[in-house]
């Protein structure tokens, strides 16, 4: 946690807590070398002082020793009154007896019954020193000097609150400095991010952020201006290019619409043409077939039997010509009025078409199979009658078998494509080479009686309808053996 | 710190050295040591050699012994030597002497001069002048008729006092130590 903290403050706080510890740690070394030495130094020199008090104290004691007088001994060791710091004090005589004593009012330490060894020593409380009293070369006895460690402790006591005032007084001192100073990088940093950040809200790329200085954030702020430079210029290329393409698009859009509007207003045209051809084509065409059958009623018996014949060809060529107008004109009309798109359920549709077709299936000898019950389409309803109608028509045509079936179905490749409609007989099949050609109108691949004549028209019209609904169509066949149309319509939603 | 430590201590020493110049010793009674009075007396005329020095015209040539003579009784003689025994005096042998009365005593370093010479004590003091010799008595009124220093007892206790003048006329110089435990100094 402190360490998240740390990694996501902010700069500036880093920067001034970076100082206060690298502050902070230089001072406690410093102070730790400081006190430590302090102390040694303390230790020794009072080391240092007591003995030589106990030095000043022997050589006056020396006479006193020398002569039995406890009593100038104890006058000797009283003048250490003054020094605040001996808590006790004796001399011993030469043979280590107890001379004269000398213990301060208030403390009521242990004299040593006999003296130790001429030596310094750190008790836990005091400086215990032992001294010898050395007269014209000879040891008449012993001096003892106790020296509390009250003074030390308050001396380190004052240390730690020097060390304490020192360590508030800097670190304050540079907190205060860090502080100001901080700004000297932080400013720079923070202008770059202020600068970057606007750059990226407002996607304006000729800011700059400023440069303030010659060191490596100077150079920072440089080669991010310089980015900034080319992130700019390749931006306008950009942006530049862009509307290039837009411009492009549009032209060709445009284009494209208005090769749409001419193709469809030709094709417009084409069916007017169509249509107004046909029609006109059939009112004399109805003029010459009237006249004919007059011919024949009215002058029957002044017509030998060749020129009754050719009147009845006549007569039948008109009809044929008037069959053909009429497929014309309904295939015009195909591509000219609107479709009434809805959802059609495919079931009916073609029970109802084979119910019109029963005689002709039933003379034809063919069975109509639906292996399963197919499914619903958007579409127009009449045309996809008129779908099934012609393929169902086409496919009891050309049959020779003994036994004719035509099989209605569908298949669904996959999940959202739409389903393809087939409609399959045994009949007499398609050359491959002709699998074009038998959707091309009035092209018929056999003799104009054979198998029950026709205008060839149908599988035009068929192919017209499907292709209007976005559909495909195709045929597969194998010669001899029958021939399997398919097509594709839009699948209709149940729920529409 | 060391420094006003090192101020202080040179103050207590000025101090203490003060003390032991001027305070005088009110000799209060202390326990009676075990040892004998010649006991303690023959210690404190060895002890006196210490605090004291003589002039180089004191002795006749550096090889010179000290020479210590006596004038009392055999007691004090063998207490005497029994203290003096293979001592020396600022590197100088000791020699102790115990003079009959006809002896000359000129050539002394230090005379003692027991109770039982106090007779002649006069006598001898006058003989004495100008010998650089260090007198010692133990009789009333010994400095008063020039004797240098004198035992007495003060509550039982062996104590001196000290003619600084007298011994200053031989050009003896005496410790300010010893003057310091002197009971009187004239």
């Amino acid at each position: 946690m402190p360490l998240r903290f740390l990694r996501d403050a902010p700069i500036r706080l880093k920067l001034v807590l970076l100082v206060l510890l690298a502050t902070g740690g230089a001072l406690v070394v410093a102070s730790i070398v400081l006190i430590i030495f302090d102390f040694v130094r303390f230790k020794s020199d009072m080391e240092k002082d007591v003995t030589a008090l106990a030095e000043i104290v022997a050589r006056n004691s020396t006479a006193a020793l020398s002569f039995n007088d406890e009593q100038a001994a104890a006058e000797t060791l009283s003048g250490l009154q003054a020094v605040t710091s001996i808590e006790a004090a004796a001399v011993y005589g030469r043979q280590g007896e107890l001379f004269a004593r000398f213990v301060r009012p208030g403390s009521a330490p242990a004299i040593p019954l006999r003296p130790g060894e001429d030596k310094a020593t750190f008790t836990e409380d005091a400086l215990v020193v032992f001294r010898q009293v050395v007269l014209k070369g000879e040891r008449i006895g012993t001096v003892y000097l106790r020296n509390d460690l009250r003074e030390m402790v308050g001396h380190i006591k004052l240390q730690a609150v020097t060390v304490g005032a020192v360590f508030l007084l800097s670190g304050v001192t540079a907190l205060l400095l860090s502080s100001g100073l901080q700004r000297v990088i932080s400013q720079p940093i923070l202008h770059l991010a202020d600068t970057a950040r606007s750059v990226s809200d407002r996607k304006d790329y000729s800011i700059r952020a400023e440069v303030r200085s010659g060191d490596e954030l100077g150079r920072l702020v440089e080669a991010f201006n310089e980015m900034l430079m080319q992130i700019q210029e390749r931006d306008s290329e950009l942006q530049r290019a862009k509307g290039e393409l837009e411009r492009r698009v549009q032209e060709r859009t445009l284009e494209l619409e208005r090769r749409n509007e001419e193709l469809h207003q030709s094709n417009k045209e084409l069916d007017d043409f169509a249509y107004i051809a046909s029609h006109d084509l059939k009112e004399p065409l109805r003029g010459i077939h009237n006249f004919s059958t007059f011919l024949l009623e009215d002058y029957a018996d002044k017509l030998d039997e060749d020129g009754s014949a050719k009147l009845e060809t006549l007569t039948r060529l008109t009809r044929r010509m008037e069959t053909l107008i009429d497929s014309l004109l309904h295939f015009s009309r195909l591509g000219r009025v609107d479709l009434a798109i809805d959802r059609v359920g495919l079931n009916g549709i073609v029970a109802e078409v084979v119910d019109s077709l029963g005689i002709n299936l039933k003379e034809a000898g063919v069975e109509v199979r639906v292996p399963r019950p197919l499914p619903a389409v958007r579409a127009d309803r009449a045309r996809v009658g008129e779908i099934f109608h012609n393929l169902i028509i086409n496919a009891m045509k050309y049959n020779d078998k003994a036994e004719k079936w035509i099989e209605i179905g569908y298949q669904e490749d996959r999940q959202g494509a739409p389903p393809v409609f087939y409609v399959r007989d045994n009949g007499i099949g398609i050359p491959e080479k002709h699998f074009d050609a038998v959707f091309r109108i009035f092209k018929r691949l056999h003799g104009r009686d054979k198998f029950g004549g026709g205008t060839g028209a149908g599988l035009t019209i068929v192919k017209k309808i499907v292709e209007r609904h976005n559909g495909r169509i195709w045929v597969e066949s194998a010669h001899g053996l029958g021939t399997t149309f398919y097509f594709t319509l839009e699948r209709g939603d149940e729920r529409k | 710190m060391a420094f006003l430590k090192n101020r202080a201590l040179g103050l207590v020493a000025a101090i203490l050295l003060f003390c032991s110049l001027l305070t005088g010793l009110p000799g209060e009674a202390l326990a009676q040591p075990e040892a004998s009075e010649s006991d303690v007396k023959a210690a404190f005329l060895y002890n006196f050699t210490k605090f004291v020095e003589w002039p180089p015209a004191a002795f006749q040539d550096a090889s010179s012994s000290f020479r210590l003579c006596v004038l009392s009784d055999e007691a004090f003689s063998r207490s005497l030597q029994a203290v003096v025994e293979g001592q020396e005096v600022a590197g100088r042998k000791l020699t102790l002497l115990r003079l009959g009365s006809s002896h000359d005593s000129k050539s002394c370093n230090l005379l003692f001069i027991g109770r039982p010479e106090h007779e002649r004590i006069a006598e001898i003091l006058a003989s004495m002048a100008g010998s650089r010799a260090l007198v010692v008595g133990e009789s009333t009124g010994f400095l008063k008729q020039g004797g240098m220093i004198n035992f007495h007892l003060q509550g039982g206790k062996v104590r001196f006092e000290v003619n600084l003048k007298a011994a200053e006329g031989e050009g003896l110089k005496i410790s300010s130590k010893l003057l310091r435990l002197a009971t009187r100094v004239l």
